[in-house]
């Protein structure tokens, strides 16, 4: 008959188990980062005008930056690993090496053109495939891209993952099972959340200042592993594109400048009736 | 306050041993590096007992990205890369096959064309590229030999032993505009090296530094300069052949100023055109990006560009010194390659090929010196050897007085030309003397108040948004970025000078000559003559007139924090 | 019967959120044009309370979702009762306003439903049967029409000044209320959010201001910036500069706007001697409105502004802040 201690040890590693996290006492973050056409690139479209074409200059996504500089720094406190994915053609590799030349552990290479047309949706479903085998206790991704803007694929990867997540975080602090978070609010509030582990964050931009990519940093990123994933190994995972771009195209601005004369007392009146009446901003 | 910046002091900095450093990442650098790799490889296959390492050897290159700050025409003459790379037009991006040439000689409404191209401009045979792609195909290929381009990073200081380069300290990152450590501040690697190599462009920095140090160019004449403005534009189809260059000479220049422009027709209905005009006129007052536009005043040049696209927009100065302003090029633990030893055939108006051409020799002597891990003036100077002995010299000793020529004026010049090309270069005499640019240029109180002839080339352009353009919209589409809170990377050595004097004698050239927008009087009552100069640092394009015309030489431009600067794409 | 749209409104400290109003206005405005139907929906404790105000509006029928779980907000307790509410009336269309709030939970909820959402949207249009959304691509660069290639239901979130709350039509009696008690289990709910609270700001983020006044070197001296100060605080707004300014130290980085700077697209930019630089203007053309006072009548700014003041701008500021003042202590 098992002893009192044997049913106690027993007890204990179930608890591990369903909380192996807690056992290791290495904290894993994933960074999801995206490559972006560079903030003053000269866009053109396509002949389909359905996306833009491929000869422009990229860059990495600026709001990941930041969540891969709170990565790093969260990794710095609690010690763990840091590991960076992201999905796209040959190019988008570029944003892995950097990440590694600023200290990221290892890299996730989704690598296929065809990653590119894929909506958040998709973009997520590939990630969660990809990962499947890690245990991360962290997801981070920026706020948006800089190129649609959706706010939506971290938080697709936590319903995906059926993790808790929390959206726009100023700041974390993590204790021993679970983090407190600052989540900024509209009109300069915020308000502070205690969240279980694992979880996914979209962390806010500007909170730290950017470290650099040392020398030596860029000469070791060329050792570190670049896992790559082929279309086909998540292939399984994702289905067709729930929305499409029917067209993309330069906004066009039917501006007719209308000139307000008069005295300025007459151009105040004036410009108060139109501020008042046409645009309603009083 | 106007801070300068400066490598900060009392910071302990890594320290990180090298083979060979090469400092620019233009052709002339990416030659070297894959003429080097060619070299270790050969040996390795030969030598399995004693193999040579890449792994050590690095290529500095400031832009965060290749080739996004080189910036030419251009045409290749592909002697050179044939040598390097034999086959590489199949899988180098070129334009096009050089067609037809035609050389015109403007007055303001009309041109000449002349009926034979000088030998010097004829271009069959060489291609129409665009430099930064080619340089970045060239990066492309140096990455896979496994020798490693470090990108937006900068040589801010050459390291010494005595008489010897030891190596080269790389910018300091995060220095907020007092010149105060950031919290990101990561100290410069002093990346201590058995060879280094200055392959910086025209007018280098460290090249400046070195040649001043050893007082290097005490034998050599000055070297001069011109300043190339470019524009790229997307013109309606059939206005201009792909592979076609036209060059011209006359207006809107008068007989004072040295240049011309040049007409490159690209691919995907894509031309490059700019305008080169020597940094030595006589006026203050003269704008080159002003001179630009009044060149496409012309309608030569409007009929080409109606209803087209401008692009991109960049400036760089090309040195026009010829054979006898090349300083040594070589000596204790240091070698000098392209623009930055003043490599370029000022008749031909090219000088990738030499560059390229230059690295390549550079690199079998960067060889030898690994090899019998020696790297003394002994062992370099088989590279200024080299240089004596090959096609590099060939070709530039034909015109080693082309410019000078012209040092009295347009007429001048055509005659000591032609008298060159009848006697190899030599014309009246075996080496003509020069002077800096600078020293040409004259005091407003003795120039006319309104210009004189000149008054169309003074002050700034005034843009129709459409085929002329003022400066900050020209500015705008050279994509240029710096980290904007750090210190000022133009030193200008005594500020007074320009409060006190230079708005008096000069009238303040630096808001002219600069491309870029990035000198700037502005209303100060505290100052005797109510102006004090400004600077918009972040502005800059790296192209170094401000550090050539200044006409009291007070100021040195030094690398800005690596990373930023102009985007060249497709230039 | 029609397809229905369904619009679920935002409660912020026990009131609505003003922009769901906009909502509302943008949910009639794609009801009118498909011939769909429209109700609306509120969510939260209170939701009962406030869900009068919304039936005053013309839509078919108002939902209050309740459970005592749906406060304080988190996007698990959110999340899951739409589900049961949307599971249970079938909405062909679900539209939001696209507040932070909604970026939180809509992708979540979405997600779970299998479905996808459409967001940050800046108007719709329907062509040919179809509907298409359109949206802001590369920071306003490009713009982008999108339609859903799934099954209903769609989600959709409309960017704040996409449509004018005003323009929300009232209905002729006020609509049927009903309330939706959603069950949420334990252990649903993981986050445990504290009270909201404010705090003073380090940085301004000029992308989140709907009214900016915006000095250029026309103001000539930094004790001027004052009046433009004035000026702002009688809008509303909030106080920016081009370049030059800020790099004379005499407004902060932040409140730079331009392509070294911040670049926005408010609902009304005021350009105060601003003579419309290249660098300048793409930092602001996306503004809705934009109304310019330059002396120079040739001022690039003008190209691109909807109201154009040529004048002194210390002629005219002053009048303007004490009409705005009076407009606004009027009404």
């Amino acid at each position: 008959m098992p002893s009192a201690n044997c049913q106690l040890l027993i007890y204990t590693d179930k608890f591990a188990a369903r909380n192996s996290y807690v056992r290791s006492n290495v904290l894993k973050i994933l960074v999801c980062m995206k490559q972006v056409p560079q903030k003053d690139a000269p866009l053109k479209l396509n002949d389909a005008a359905t996306w833009i074409r491929e000869d422009v200059s990229y860059e990495v996504n600026e709001p990941d930056a930041f969540a891969l500089e709170e990565a790093l720094r969260q990794r710095e406190k609690h010690t763990g690993e840091v590991v960076v994915i992201t999905s796209g053609p040959a190019r988008s590799q570029q944003v892995l090496r950097e990440a590694l030349a600023k200290g990221a552990d290892r890299a996730i290479h989704l690598e296929d053109n065809a990653f590119v047309g894929l909506d958040a949706f998709n973009t997520a479903k590939a990630f969660a495939a990809a990962i499947k085998d890690e245990k991360f206790d962290l997801i981070f991704t920026g706020l948006q891209s800089d190129d649609y803007g959706y706010a939506q694929t971290g938080v697709i990867l936590a319903e995906l993952l059926g993790w808790p997540h929390a959206t726009i975080i100023m700041h974390i602090e993590k204790n021993e099972t679970s983090i407190r978070v600052k989540r900024e609010l509209e009109a300069g509030f915020f308000q502070y959340v205690d969240m279980p582990l694992p979880a996914v964050l979209t962390i806010q931009s500007g909170i730290n200042k950017l470290r650099y990519a040392t020398l030596i940093g860029i000469k070791q990123a060329k050792n570190k592993p670049i896992r790559k994933v082929a279309l086909a190994e998540v292939q399984a995972a994702i289905g067709e594109n729930l929305q499409k771009i029917e067209r993309l195209y330069v906004p066009e601005k039917t501006k007719k400048t209308v000139h307000i004369d008069g005295t300025p007392a007459e151009i105040a009146k004036k410009l108060v009736d139109k501020l008042r009446n046409e645009l309603r901003v009083l | 306050m106007l801070v300068f910046r400066k490598p900060i002091e009392g910071v302990e900095r890594p320290q990180m041993p090298a083979d060979i450093v090469i400092v620019g990442g233009g052709p002339a650098g990416m030659a070297c590096a894959l003429r080097l790799s060619q070299l270790i490889d050969a040996h390795n296959a030969q030598n399995p007992d004693s193999q040579l390492s890449k792994e050590n050897i690095y290529v500095l290159e400031k832009a965060r990205e290749i080739g996004q700050h080189c910036l030419s025409g251009a045409l290749l003459d592909p002697r050179s890369m044939r040598e390097l790379l034999p086959g590489f037009e199949k899988e180098a991006p070129l334009d096009a096959q050089v067609t037809k040439e035609a050389v015109y000689f403007l007055s303001q409404k009309s041109k000449f064309k002349l009926p034979i191209t000088p030998p010097p401009l004829r271009d069959h045979g060489n291609y129409v590229i665009s430099l930064n792609r080619f340089v970045k195909w060239m990066g492309s290929k140096v990455e896979e030999t496994g020798i490693t381009i470090f990108t937006g990073f900068a040589g801010a200081e050459l390291l010494y032993d005595g008489d010897r380069v030891t190596g080269v300290r790389t910018d300091d990152k995060g220095v907020d505009k007092e010149g105060r450590p950031k919290s990101n501040f990561e100290p410069g690697y002093d990346l201590n090296a058995k060879v280094v190599i200055l392959a910086e462009g025209p007018r280098g920095s460290l090249t400046k530094q070195l040649v001043s140090k050893f007082d290097l160019a005490k034998d050599a004449n000055p070297q001069t300069y011109g300043v190339g403005i470019k524009e790229l534009w997307e013109v309606p189809g059939g206005r201009i052949a792909p592979g076609e260059v036209i060059y011209t000479l006359g207006w809107p220049l008068t007989t004072q100023e040295y240049g011309g422009a040049w007409i490159y027709g690209g691919k995907d209905n894509v031309v490059s055109l700019g305008f080169v005009t020597g940094l030595d006129y006589p006026d203050p007052r003269l704008d080159p990006q002003r001179v630009l536009q009044e060149f496409k005043k012309h309608p030569l040049v409007t009929k080409l560009l109606e209803g087209g696209k401008m692009i991109r927009y960049g400036a760089k100065s090309m040195p026009y010194g010829g054979w006898w302003a090349i300083p040594p090029v070589a000596g204790n633990g240091w070698m000098i390659l392209g623009d930055s030893a003043g490599f370029l055939n000022s008749a031909r108006l090219k000088g990738i090929h030499l560059a390229i051409k230059s690295g390549m020799l550079a690199a079998e002597t960067a060889f030898e010196a690994l090899k019998k891990d020696n790297s003394s003036a002994a062992i370099l100077a088989a590279y200024q050897k080299k240089v004596e002995s090959s096609w590099i010299k060939d070709e530039l000793w034909k015109v080693r007085n082309m410019h000078q020529g012209f040092e009295q004026g347009f007429y001048a010049g055509m005659f000591h030309t032609g008298l060159q090309m009848i006697t190899g270069g030599r014309g009246l005499r075996n080496r003509y003397p020069a002077h800096a640019g600078h020293e040409h240029m004259r005091k407003l109180a003795e120039l006319p108040a309104d210009g004189g002839d000149e008054a169309h080339l003074l002050g700034p352009a005034k843009g129709d948004g459409k085929l002329i353009f003022d400066k900050l919209t020209d500015l705008y589409h050279s994509g240029t970025k710096h980290e904007e809170d750090q210190p000022s990377h133009l030193i200008i050595h005594d500020t007074n000078i320009c409060n006190e004097r230079c708005v008096k004698e000069y009238g303040s050239p630096c808001q002219n000559f600069c491309p870029a927008n990035v000198y700037e009087m502005v209303d100060d009552a505290t100052q005797p003559n109510g102006k004090r100069i400004s600077l918009n640092p972040s502005n800059c394009v790296h192209c170094k007139t401000c550090d050539i015309a200044d006409p009291y030489q007070i100021i040195t431009w030094v690398p800005p924090e690596g990373g930023g600067g102009p985007n060249y794409d497709g230039m | 019967m029609p397809d229905a749209i369904l619009v679920v409104v935002e409660q912020r400290e026990g009131k609505l959120n003003r922009v769901s109003w906009e909502t509302i206005a943008g949910g009639q405005a794609i009801a009118a044009a498909t011939g769909w139907t429209l109700d609306a929906a509120i969510v939260g404790e209170n939701g009962s309370a406030l869900a009068a105000e919304v039936a005053a509006k013309k839509v078919t029928k108002v939902y209050a979702v309740e459970s005592p779980k749906l406060e304080p907000y988190t996007p698990d307790a959110f999340a899951a009762a739409l589900k049961q509410l949307i599971a249970a009336k079938q909405p062909k269309l679900v539209l939001m306003p696209h507040t932070y709030q909604v970026r939180d939970f809509v992708p979540k909820l979405a997600t779970a439903m299998g479905r996808t959402v459409i967001s940050d949207c800046i108007g719709f249009k329907h062509e040919n049967g179809k509907l298409l959304f359109t949206r802001q691509m590369f920071q306003g660069k490009l713009a982008a029409d999108v339609s859903f290639a799934s099954e209903a239901p769609w989600f959709a979130t409309f960017q704040n000044g996409a449509f004018r709350g005003d323009q929300a039509e009232a209905g002729a009696s006020a609509a049927a209320i009903e309330t939706v008690k959603v069950e949420i289990t334990d252990g649903v709910i993981r986050n445990k959010p504290q009270d909201v609270f404010k705090e003073a700001k380090q940085a301004v983020d000029l992308t989140q201001a709907e009214i900016i006044v915006s000095v250029g070197r026309g103001i000539k001296e930094q004790k001027n910036i004052e009046m433009a100060k004035q000026l702002a605080e009688a809008l509303g707004g909030e106080l920016a500069a081009s370049r030059p300014i800020c790099d004379n130290g005499w407004l902060p980085m932040d409140r730079q706007i331009g392509s070294s700077g911040q670049t926005v697209a408010p609902k009304l930019y005021l350009a105060l001697g601003i003579s419309g630089a290249i660098q300048h203007i793409v930092g602001m053309k996306g503004a809705r409105t934009i109304i310019a006072v330059n002396k120079d009548s040739e001022a690039p700014i003008f190209e691109i502004a909807d109201y154009a003041i040529v004048g002194n701008l210390f002629d005219i500021v002053p009048p303007l802040t004490e009409e705005v003042k009076k407009a606004k202590a009027g009404s």
